[in-house]
């Protein structure tokens, strides 16, 4: 495995995405929205709700039996916030890493073809492995630092504008850390892989882009399940999950490789 | 490794490489020598990009033997690519990068790195006449300052064989006449080996020490143009300079030792000879005939003449010529 060529291509890949305001721009505001707009908002939602649930009661009263266990005892702003920003939005959290790693991927593996570069690029001694994994990495990379960074700044935003809501700090639980560090790189690589598949049927990056994205939907599945209360995201789930999401990832990273190679890159030009 | 200079640096041998059972390229055999600027001249679809990436390592062959710098592309496709530089048909830059970006990334692929980058990269930026606009963007380039740069790109390592695919297709011809003079110093300085793929006769000529003609996957001939014109029998035009009042005493003369195709000009008469050596012959008759001859001049038979001839004949269902 040559490091140099893996590293080179990932510094690249991430350079040339930062310069696109096309794939920029998405993934610079799906973590505002996400991690910054949307807690917010859910944050100033519960100290709206005062003695009463409300509209917020039927909703709870879907939820499965150990769920409203975790909940139980709480005050009703705080089973709101609660409810909301531990469990809920760990699904919603997934969403950003996921189109984080599918638009970088689209843009290098699809885009690299559309801005026809990828011939020099085989012209070169860099092995096909070595090519893929570099530019498997840098979408992979990206994805898991703006998760990262980003659940930072969701903790330090959920903390201080919901000081006092919860008397323990809010969202910096095992779920929480099931879902950074188990499934959120096995939905980035899933995303990866997905788009390796896609890029090596389409034209270009705004097509495997559009492909790509559907990706998303099972994990809008997920969300509905959840809110509905048909599913229950306790930790033997996410584990059983995250076990699933890995191994469909690495299948689809393993068939992705299989349509990356020199030759048929090239005939495919 | 450095290539011994009695070993070819290109050894082509029946090559074969087939695409849903069409062969792209079908039997073709050539050498190119340390040092040469060989070029690879057809019509679009003769096999000259494919023969390139089976060169190169980067497509499979299903036939056949080939030795780049004494290694099989087959086998050790990443040692090869680690010596040759190339050139495809678009510049295949990153226009979102540098050209200082660019060069450095591909330097690095290369295995060049630290000092040795930079200093690289400066040299052929500077060589290249880029060096003043290095950190701008390749996107405001213009095409012709792409094409300097992805030909520096070629360079970055100091490759031992260059491949040029159509360097000059799509340029216009000022940009084409520096890439040209780019490609000449190449071939002066004899330090590295070039195979040209071009379908432009004129290019081919102009920088080629010998070239391969191309159709249908195979080489029709090999061989510098003139060299090709005798295998063929292209005739040779002479032309020789006499004085008006002597011109029909000198165009007697000739017809009188067989001479065809005969034609005055402003400075004399022209005429065609099947060979070389038929040449003292016509002069001695002119002479014996009492006409003074100021001057002889024989004009070896361009590429294109050559390459028509060659395609007229294969078109006609004649042998092809290995």
């Amino acid at each position: 495995m040559n490091r140099t060529a893996i590293v080179t291509l990932v510094r690249r890949d991430l350079t040339v995405v930062v310069r696109s305001r096309a794939v920029s721009l998405p993934i610079l505001i799906l973590p505002v929205i996400f991690f910054v707009l949307m807690p917010a908002g859910l944050i100033l939602l519960s100290r709206a709700i005062s003695e009463d649930l409300g509209e917020f009661r039927e909703l709870i009263a879907l939820m499965p039996e150990l769920l409203r266990r975790e909940l139980a005892g709480l005050s009703p702003s705080a089973t709101v916030a609660v409810w909301g920003l531990e469990y809920v939005f760990a699904t919603f959290f997934l969403i950003v890493p996921l189109m984080t790693s599918a638009v970088i991927a689209a843009d290098s593996f699809a885009g690299e073809k559309e801005r026809r570069t990828l011939e020099a690029l085989v012209h070169t001694p860099a092995s096909d492995r070595d090519l893929f994994l570099g530019k498997l990495l840098a979408p992979w990379l990206a994805a898991m630092a703006v998760a990262v960074g980003g659940y930072a700044v969701f903790v330090v935003i959920v903390n201080v504008l919901g000081a006092g809501l919860v008397d323990r700090p809010i969202a910096i639980t095992v779920r929480w850390a099931l879902v950074i560090a188990w499934l959120t790189p096995a939905v980035a690589t899933l995303a990866v892989g997905a788009l390796v598949l896609v890029s090596a049927r389409v034209r270009g990056f705004q097509e495997a882009y559009q492909v790509g994205a559907l990706v998303v939907l099972p994990l809008v599945l997920l969300l509905v399940g959840q809110i509905t209360g048909v599913l229950y995201l306790d930790i033997p789930f996410i584990v059983a999950l995250g076990a699933v999401l890995w191994a469909i990832a690495l299948a689809t990273v393993r068939l992705g490789y299989r349509s990356f190679r020199r030759e048929s890159l090239l005939v495919n030009l | 490794m450095t290539v011994q200079p009695t070993e070819p640096a290109v050894r082509v041998g029946g090559l074969v490489r087939t695409f849903d059972g069409r062969r792209a390229v079908d039997g073709l055999s050539f050498e190119v020598a340390a040092g040469e600027t060989f070029g690879l001249l057809g019509h679009n679809g003769a096999g000259k990009t494919t023969t390139i990436r089976l060169l190169n390592g980067v497509l499979a062959r299903h036939g056949g033997d080939v030795s780049v710098l004494g290694l099989d592309p087959g086998a050790e496709g990443e040692r090869v690519r680690a010596r040759t530089g190339v050139l495809t048909e678009t510049p295949s830059l990153d226009e979102r990068l540098s050209a200082t970006e660019n060069l450095e990334f591909y330097g690095r692929l290369y295995g060049v790195v630290g000092s040795r980058l930079r200093e690289r990269v400066a040299t052929v930026l500077a060589a290249f006449g880029l060096a003043d606009r290095a950190g701008e963007r390749v996107a405001r380039y213009s095409r012709g300052m792409k094409q300097r740069l992805a030909l520096a790109r070629t360079l970055v390592h100091d490759p031992d064989i260059l491949f040029l695919d159509e360097p000059t297709a799509a340029l216009d011809p000022v940009a084409a006449r520096e890439v040209h003079e780019l490609v000449e110093g190449f071939h002066r300085d004899r330090r590295r080996t070039v195979v040209l793929c071009t379908h432009n006769l004129v290019e081919a000529e102009r920088l080629c020490d010998r070239v391969a003609i191309m159709r249908d996957g195979r080489a029709i001939a090999i061989g510098g143009p003139a060299e090709l014109a005798r295998s063929i029998g292209v005739p040779l035009t002479v032309e020789v300079e006499v004085d008006e009042q002597d011109r029909e005493r000198a165009l007697a003369a000739l017809r009188d030792v067989g001479v065809s195709e005969l034609g005055p000009t402003r400075a004399g008469i022209t005429f065609h000879v099947a060979r070389r050596d038929a040449i003292p012959q016509t002069v001695a008759a002119l002479v014996r005939a009492g006409v003074p001859v100021f001057r002889v001049a024989n004009a070896e038979p361009d590429l294109e003449t050559v390459y028509f001839a060659l395609y007229g004949r294969t078109d006609e269902g004649a042998e092809p010529s290995p």
